[in-house]
């Protein structure tokens, strides 16, 4: 196994932490590349395909490098109901990504979530796991702004 | 100014408080105070965060709401200013019953001492002095249900596993609060981990589990954070010796679907696999993790466990209605004046949680939605239901894990129900028929309908389409997924034949049905929106083109005289 | 220790683990299933096996469930059947792909085209002819005049031209229709007389001596052939050459002939009924439409005006300035032929534009070449004889809302009216059936049978044109082996299978781009379409000789190459088909969003196609609890779900190509590509 992927050592090497071994994966490198699927089927002994149909299943993993910046608009109950949809369209138009998209700078990724459990704050987004709560036009604009200044 | 003297600072720093900005508070706080300054959990006030707590010398406490982490508001409350004082509503006072959430907000979360300063695992070490069975039955006694949502017996399910012979048996507990709009359980997690944990140890007690699993959203990375504390303090004072075991704690985390909720799907997803759910029996109480007898409880559900070892089922059933025991955490949300985290007792009405807690304007509620995308929405005229699993049934509505969504009458019910079903069918894993298909096109048909274009047979294949995706789908998420749409469709039926026939939205919030108007009468021309408009839509004397419009509300939300609104398509 | 409990009722006992699915199958009972596969662990995903338990109503996969004591399990009540039918129609409403191709469907007589098409691409033109005559017992004549309904639906035409299906008939018959002779089965006893020897009579004759009946056809006319011979000119269908080759074959099935003999004249009806054990009534449609204006006695009717010179061995008068009011294919026979006899003004006129006419676009473009001119929006409002000349006032037109047919109506310009002179005006509007007395009428005018048959009633029978309204001749063709079956099965209860009502389609191909298309075979030809040799044009304009002559194989060969080859793999063995066509299911029930198609077929064997895939995991499981190698797993979630291999590279070389996953997969998302 490649060295670069010997933190995955510190996980038990029985299937049942694929997805620890995943995350321990993304978490380092902000995604999963088809590499690390190589290293990670050697190391729990699981065939590639396999690794590839658990990762796809779920939400949290991405298979493409995102931005510096992961936005996560959260489109939870309350904050949809608090006009979520209209803050992506905004980030959106701002950033000129979709759902999904990173930016050509690499600077911004966006993504709609389920929920960010901060409902009382509705409607919120989390840029890198920071929450933003009680968004409304002018402060999110404002907060993409500090952002790219960064 | 006051001259009681302060003992120390508590800031609520849960999720919610810092994505109010109680982590910068805290900062300053602690930088400019000379008494102890802790952060601790959530008072569930989230409307109010960030939130301190000046504790006094006499033991009183003085609150601040909404602070801002700016030298002034330090200073005020530094001398225990007057302005910014905090107090609980009157009203909320006299209907909530604090139980579960103590401690939430009372403690140090990562304090294991402070934890057992305030009567923690005392459960743990009476449950340690009396029988397995003993357990089991004073929980039986106490009428527990699960609160997860289904409501089975927790009692019952305990002496499942009981009654089971096996080399290895598992406890989960299961923290993957999926449904959006939902965070009691989160709440829990962050502010008093502790809690959780003495619930899942008692049950291993009572049931002879050798492991316990917590799986975990991903997206709760404070909770995580907490609960792996906890769980190293655990280890530390060895309270994992439970009857001559040495019981292992682990805490797994969710990588985000919310189908593993479901039992068998979280069981697949603990070993590692695709979260799909499996057909029962056999039950997981049979054949669970590995193969291994295993029991999946709730957070909340054993949040409940050490209340109910400390003051005795009986007393514990004291509390709640006939059917339902106890209290229940809801999260309040949505169109109201006061969001956030509620335990009130069983029984309670709906009305009380959402007019008198939450603080809705009474002509401005239309309906709540509880449940999230598995429940079902109940109109403002049934408020006087008390919440309980039973009557929340007879109303196509169920508790669920106690979100709860107050639906303001500006809303569209056929966009909810659109809404619920985007989520549902998006989560659906994709195993059998009923649920990957038929939700899908019952979401397709809500598009339509929503876009304009529905058609009155569209109307009848939902009608025809909902109880057989309920009656025909594998598991929990495709079986409860329909709700959503037929109790609008029970309740707002009249909503979805204005979009069908008459393509009209009255809550004027279907983009496909709306025009923007701006009225001439009220704009100063200050070309605000002309600025914010992303497509150029609005003219230089101030006329908005509404075939190039794309509904985006900018120019409404940047307008300073409120003269750009929506209006029924075509109307102007 | 057994486990009783009822299957609709009845009491059946279970030993502790079977499933209901298993229990239920042992004691005769039929249920449904895709997804399940006792070699491997059982997946409950598609909900087709569903059973009701009757006390608390709840359903249940019985694949999965095991019964309990004493329960009552509905196996077959309505309820059980129409849950059932929606999961199916479920799985119809995501299912991507062409369960027949569109060829074969567009076939009135749903030839297979794309099989006799794939015969004749390998050289195997005998095979291709076998394959036509199952549908069309006249591929020589159909292989020259048919309307080529198979071609407008053909999938190639999303990019360029559509596969030169017909020369496969016409090079395929041409090859071997006198060689090739059926295997007649014994002689029933049976024995059916046929009024009409015209494509819908031959036909039914035809399928009739395939099953050992004996066959008289009763013809008015001279020869047989009906309208082919008398209705169709020469230079598209020569008489002697073709027509007489193609009709000798009926005689040496045994099919005996009278000729001259009218139903109504000089043969009864009554007297059919009892001297034979049923009649088929396929007189056709051979009494023209009149123009309905002043004067059109004056006018000639296009078909007496055909029929005149193919009875006359293509000799008559020179017709002089000709007009011929109309736009179907008769009408084009028409000017056609009239530019034959040495009209040098030949003109066709026209109510609506070009783009509305019926007539085949081809005749079209071959008359103008030919010299014909075209009159568009005009209609005529009276006829008169002026000195030794016709003259016929036009009226212009212009068009306005669709009509019932969805063409838009012609509405006259007031005071547009303008007079042209002619010598020959030839009417070719229209034909209906002339039924004879004591045959009922419908509201049509044409012979009335029982709905969804052809049984006029006893033992009478009906087919062709006169049932239908003038028609093809693949369509007559169609009609006649139709009526021959049913009549087949009424004299010898004889069952013949109904043909498949569940037909997913990949939609028409004016939707379609080539992305959306599923190239089975990785050297589809991208070559453009051959074309036919024409004889010179001095020729065409000039003699009868028939205008075309036969592709040589090689190009024919060679056109198939083009073909796409659209039809599933797995179409006799779909269970997904079989299980929809007996639920009743239809695939519109439920309409909705697919997946875009995916296939894969880098391997050389084995094609994978999403779009059918029906996410039962069967294949997956196969792959790693059979055959212990784990190539495939499903990816993704919900709706997007799909099974895929390692990075999706395709199978990867320690793929044995055993086999097992394409024998697993109950539909055709996994099949080996070669189609025989």
């Amino acid at each position: 196994m490649d060295q670069k992927y010997s933190f995955l050592e510190k996980i038990g090497r029985e299937p049942s932490n694929l997805i620890k071994g995943l995350q321990a994966i993304q978490g380092a490198e902000g995604y999963v590349s088809d590499e690390s699927i190589t290293a990670v089927a050697e190391y729990f002994g699981i065939p590639e395909v396999e690794v590839e149909g658990v990762l796809s299943f779920y939400a949290q993993f991405k298979r493409v490098k995102p931005g510096r910046f992961k936005i996560a608009v959260c489109d939870g109950t309350a904050c949809h109901i608090k006009g979520s949809v209209q803050i992506q369209e905004w980030i959106s138009s701002a950033l000129g990504i979709k759902s999904g998209e990173t930016d050509k700078n690499g600077t911004f990724s966006l993504e709609t979530v389920a929920c960010l459990g901060c409902c009382s704050l509705a409607p919120v987004m989390s840029i890198n796991g920071r929450v933003y709560g009680k968004l409304d036009r002018k402060n999110t604009i404002k907060i993409l702004k500090e952002y790219e200044a960064k | 100014m006051s001259d009681a003297k302060i003992k120390k600072f508590r800031v609520g720093v849960a999720s919610c408080g810092v994505a109010a900005g109680a982590d910068a508070v805290l900062e300053l706080l602690s930088a400019r105070a000379t008494v102890p300054v802790e952060g601790t959990g959530c008072l569930g006030h989230c409307y109010a965060e960030p939130l301190v707590e000046a504790v006094l010398e006499d033991g009183k406490s003085v609150f601040y709401g909404n602070v801002k982490a700016d030298e002034k508001s330090i200073e005020n409350i530094l001398n225990l200013g007057e302005e910014g004082r905090f107090e609980v509503p009157a009203l909320r006072k006299a209907i909530e019953k604090v139980k579960v959430l103590a401690l939430a907000g009372r403690i140090n979360p990562t304090d294991f001492d402070d934890y057992v300063a305030h009567g923690g695992y005392a459960g743990l070490r009476k449950a340690l002095t009396m029988r397995p069975e003993e357990v089991v039955n004073e929980v039986k006694i106490s009428g527990l249900r699960g609160r997860g949502g289904g409501g089975f017996p927790t009692g019952n399910k305990w002496s499942f596993l009981a009654a089971k012979q096996a080399d290895e048996k598992i406890v989960i507990c299961n923290a993957d609060e999926g449904d959006p709009g939902a965070f009691m359980d989160r709440s829990l997690m962050e502010s008093a981990p502790h809690q959780v944990l003495e619930g899942m140890l008692i049950a291993a007690h009572a049931t002879g589990a050798t492991k316990l699993f917590i799986y975990c959203r991903a997206e709760y990375p404070m909770a995580i954070k907490h609960l792996k504390i906890a769980i190293d303090q655990i280890y530390e004072h060895k309270l994992n010796h439970v009857d001559g075991r040495e019981l292992e704690i682990i805490v797994k985390e969710g990588a985000g679907a919310f189908v593993c909720g479901e039992e068998t799907a979280l069981i697949a997803s603990l070993e590692g696999g695709r979260g799909t759910p499996r057909f029962r029996p056999p039950f997981p109480t049979d054949k669970g993790w590995k193969g291994y007898p295993t029991m999946i409880n709730n957070v909340e559900t054993f949040g409940n466990v050490p209340l109910i070892l400390n003051e005795g089922g009986a007393k514990f059933a004291e509390v709640g209605t006939e059917g339902s025991k106890g209290t229940k955490l809801f999260a309040l949300a949505g169109d109201l004046k006061y969001p956030g985290l509620v335990e009130v007792p069983m029984g309670t009405t709906i009305a009380q949680i959402v007019f008198d807690i939450g603080g809705a304007d009474r002509d401005s509620v239309k309906a709540v939605q509880t449940g999230g995308p598995s429940g079902g929405c109940i109109p403002a005229e049934l408020f006087d239901t008390p919440v309980d699993y039973d009557s929340l049934k007879k109303l196509g509505a169920i508790m669920g894990s106690g979100g709860m969504i107050v639906i303001g009458r500006n809303r569209c019910m056929v966009e909810t129900a659109r809404y619920f079903l985007s989520f549902t069918h998006r989560e659906s894993c994709g195993k059998c028929t009923f649920c990957r298909v038929g939700t899908t096109r019952m979401f397709e048909i809500l598009e339509r309908i929503t876009a304009g274009k529905g058609t009155e047979e569209d109307l009848a294949l939902l009608e025809e389409l909902g109880p057989k995706v309920r009656a025909g789908s594998l598991c929990g998420l495709g079986q409860t997924a329909p709700n959503p749409v037929l109790a609008t469709l029970r309740y707002y039926r009249h909503e979805y034949e204005a979009h069908v026939k008459d393509h009209c939205c009255e809550a004027l919030e279907c983009k496909a049905l709306v025009d923007l108007f701006l009225d001439q009468s009220k704009c100063v021309k200050c070309k605000l929106c002309i600025k914010s408009c992303p497509v150029g839509a609005i003219s230089d004397n101030f006329v908005i083109d509404n075939a190039k419009c794309t509904r985006c509300n900018s120019c409404a939300a940047v307008c300073p005289k409120h003269a750009i609104r929506r209006v029924k398509k075509g109307s102007n | 220790m057994s486990i009783e409990f009822f299957l609709d009722g009845r009491a059946v006992s279970a030993e502790p683990g079977q499933t209901i699915l298993e229990v239920a199958t042992a004691n005769g009972f039929k249920i449904p299933t895709l997804c399940r596969e006792n070699r491997i662990s059982r997946t409950t995903s598609c909900f087709v096996c569903v059973v009701r338990d009757k006390k608390s109503g709840r359903f249940l996969p019985s694949c999965s469930a095991c019964p309990a004591p004493g329960q009552e399990i509905e196996v077959t009540s309505p309820e059980v059947l129409d849950m059932r039918r929606t999961a199916l129609n479920l799985l119809l409403s995501e299912h991507t792909g062409d369960c027949e191709a569109p060829c074969t469907l567009a076939c009135p007589a749903h030839a297979s085209v794309e099989e006799y098409v794939r015969a004749g691409r390998k050289g195997n033109f005998l095979e291709s002819l076998k394959i036509i005559k199952k549908r069309i017992p006249l591929p020589m004549s159909i292989g020259r005049v048919c309307p080529r309904f198979c071609e407008k639906e053909c999938r190639r035409n999303v990019y360029g031209k559509p596969v030169a299906i017909n020369e496969f008939k016409r090079l395929a018959a041409d090859l071997f229709y006198d060689e090739y002779m059926e295997e007649l089965p014994p002689e029933t006893g049976k024995r059916v007389a046929i009024v009409g020897g015209g494509p819908a009579g031959l036909s039914a004759a035809y399928y009739l001596r395939l099953e050992g009946v004996a066959v008289t056809i009763f013809e008015a006319m001279p020869k047989a052939g009906g309208m082919i011979r008398y209705g169709i000119p020469e230079y598209r269908l020569p008489k002697s050459a073709v027509l007489d080759r193609e009709l000798e074959h009926f005689t040496k099935l045994g099919v005996q002939f009278e000729f001259g003999r009218k139903l109504g004249d000089n043969l009864s009806l009554d007297e059919l009924k009892q001297k034979f054990d049923a009649v088929v009534i396929a007189i056709g449609c051979w009494k023209a439409s009149g123009m309905r204006c002043e004067g059109e006695e004056l006018v000639t009717q296009g078909i007496d005006f055909l029929r005149g010179v193919i009875e006359n061995d293509c000799h008559a008068a020179n017709p002089g300035k000709v007009i011929v009011v109309g736009g179907g294919n008769t009408a084009m026979d028409c000017v056609r032929t009239s530019v034959r006899l040495g009209s040098g003004d030949v003109n066709c006129f026209y109510r609506r534009t070009e783009a509305e006419m019926p007539a085949e676009k081809i005749e079209i473009a071959e008359a103008r070449e030919e010299g014909v001119k075209f009159h568009f929006l005009v209609a005529p409002v009276k006829v008169e004889k002026r000195g030794d000349k016709l003259v016929m006032t036009c009226r212009r037109m212009e068009l306005g809302e669709p009509d019932a047919s969805g063409r838009r109506k012609p509405v006259e310009i007031p005071g547009s009216d303008y007079e042209v002179e002619a010598d020959t005006i030839i009417a070719a509007i229209g034909q209906s059936a002339a039924i004879p007395a004591g045959v009922p009428v419908s509201r049509f005018r044409t012979v009335e049978v029982q709905d969804g048959t052809l049984r006029i009633a006893d033992n009478v029978y009906a087919a062709g044109d006169c049932v239908s309204g003038a028609a093809t001749v693949v369509e007559g063709v169609a009609s006649g082996r139709k009526a021959a079956l049913e009549i087949v099965t009424a004299l010898t209860g004889k069952e013949f299978p109904p043909e498949p009502t569940i037909n997913v389609s990949r939609g028409k191909w004016q939707d379609l781009k080539k992305e959306d298309l599923v190239f089975l075979r990785d050297n589809v030809s991208e070559a453009d379409r051959e074309k036919l040799d024409f004889i010179p044009i001095e020729e065409r304009k000039s003699t009868f000789h028939e205008v075309t002559s036969t592709m040589p194989k090689e190009r024919v060969m060679k056109e198939g190459e083009r073909c796409i080859e659209c039809s599933c793999t797995d179409k006799h063995d779909c269970k997904l088909r079989s299980h929809a066509e007996c639920a009743g299911c239809k695939t519109d029930a439920i309409k909705g969003g697919k997946l875009p198609v995916t296939y894969d077929t880098r391997h050389p064997l084995i094609i994978q196609d999403r779009g059918k895939c029906i996410r039962c995991g069967v294949c997956v499981k196969i792959c790693k609890e059979v055959v212990n190698k784990t190539l495939l797993s499903p990816k993704k979630r919900g709706f997007y779900t799909y099974v895929g291999t390692a990075f999706d590279k395709g199978f990867p070389a320690s793929c044995g190509e055993c086999g097992e996953c394409i024998n697993a997969c109950p539909v055709g998302a996994l099949d080996w590509r070669n189609k025989e």
